[in-house]
């Protein structure tokens, strides 16, 4: 039979901030323009350890994102997976290139995401909503 | 232990974050599940690029490619060629 069913996924990640910290200052830019976008590094702006909590915490959305795709093999360029703010404080995803070819390949028809960080440490929660048959 | 082998062992000590002792690790342990992160893996991955003077191509970023000392040992081998013995 050739039921389609729908489904959800859910994807989650923890980073600590410090480790986030301590890759800027070896890696400097090389390390940010490998793994975030021009938007992203745009809504992480402060203090060093201010901006350390908002990339640990988009990595964490990154990670969260990888694992309701499910990719076999090959990963997504970090890149293609982006943490959008909206002007009035929530924040969404926006998927382009390899990681929307598996969005799309899987039916996955919607994602929200949610950002935190405390204590030293960021998280992310990735819930994806499958048309398809939600595997 | 070649020179390569060393190498990569003392950038996994250096920022693989493991919670074992790279040292207890064979070659063909599987590094995610001796406990390091994708964030430490992107790390792994800089410092490989520092140490040997070369940028990993897109096609490469894959989790397998950082999986255990024998294949980040291949990939480099088959980026910057074969080590000196």
């Amino acid at each position: 039979m050739d039921e389609i069913l729908g489904g959800v996924r859910v994807g989650t990640d923890l980073v600590p901030v410090d480790q986030v910290a301590e890759s800027v200052a070896q890696f400097g830019d090389r390390y940010v323009g490998r793994i975030y976008t021009e938007h992203e590094v745009s809504c992480c702006r402060g203090t060093p350890s201010v901006v350390a909590a908002g990339l640990a915490a988009r990595f964490a959305a990154k990670e969260a994102t990888v694992k309701v795709l499910r990719p076999v093999g090959h990963q997504p360029d970090w890149r293609s997976i982006e943490v959008r703010r909206d002007p009035a404080g929530w924040c969404s995803l926006s998927l382009s290139g390899e990681a929307a070819r598996m969005a799309d390949e899987q039916g996955i028809s919607d994602l929200a995401v949610s950002l935190t960080h405390e204590g030293g440490m960021a998280a992310a929660v990735v819930v994806a909503i499958c048309g398809g048959d939600g595997r | 232990m070649e020179a390569m082998e060393e190498e990569i062992r003392q950038i996994l000590a250096q920022q693989g974050r493991l919670p074992v002792d790279i040292a207890d690790l064979d070659n063909d342990a599987d590094l995610y599940e001796a406990g390091m992160t994708s964030h430490a893996s992107v790390s792994v991955m800089l410092a490989l690029e520092d140490t040997f003077d070369f940028e990993f191509p897109e096609s490469m970023l894959r989790k397998s490619t950082f999986e255990s000392v024998t294949a980040i040992r291949a990939a480099l081998t088959s980026l910057v060629g074969a080590p000196a013995e």
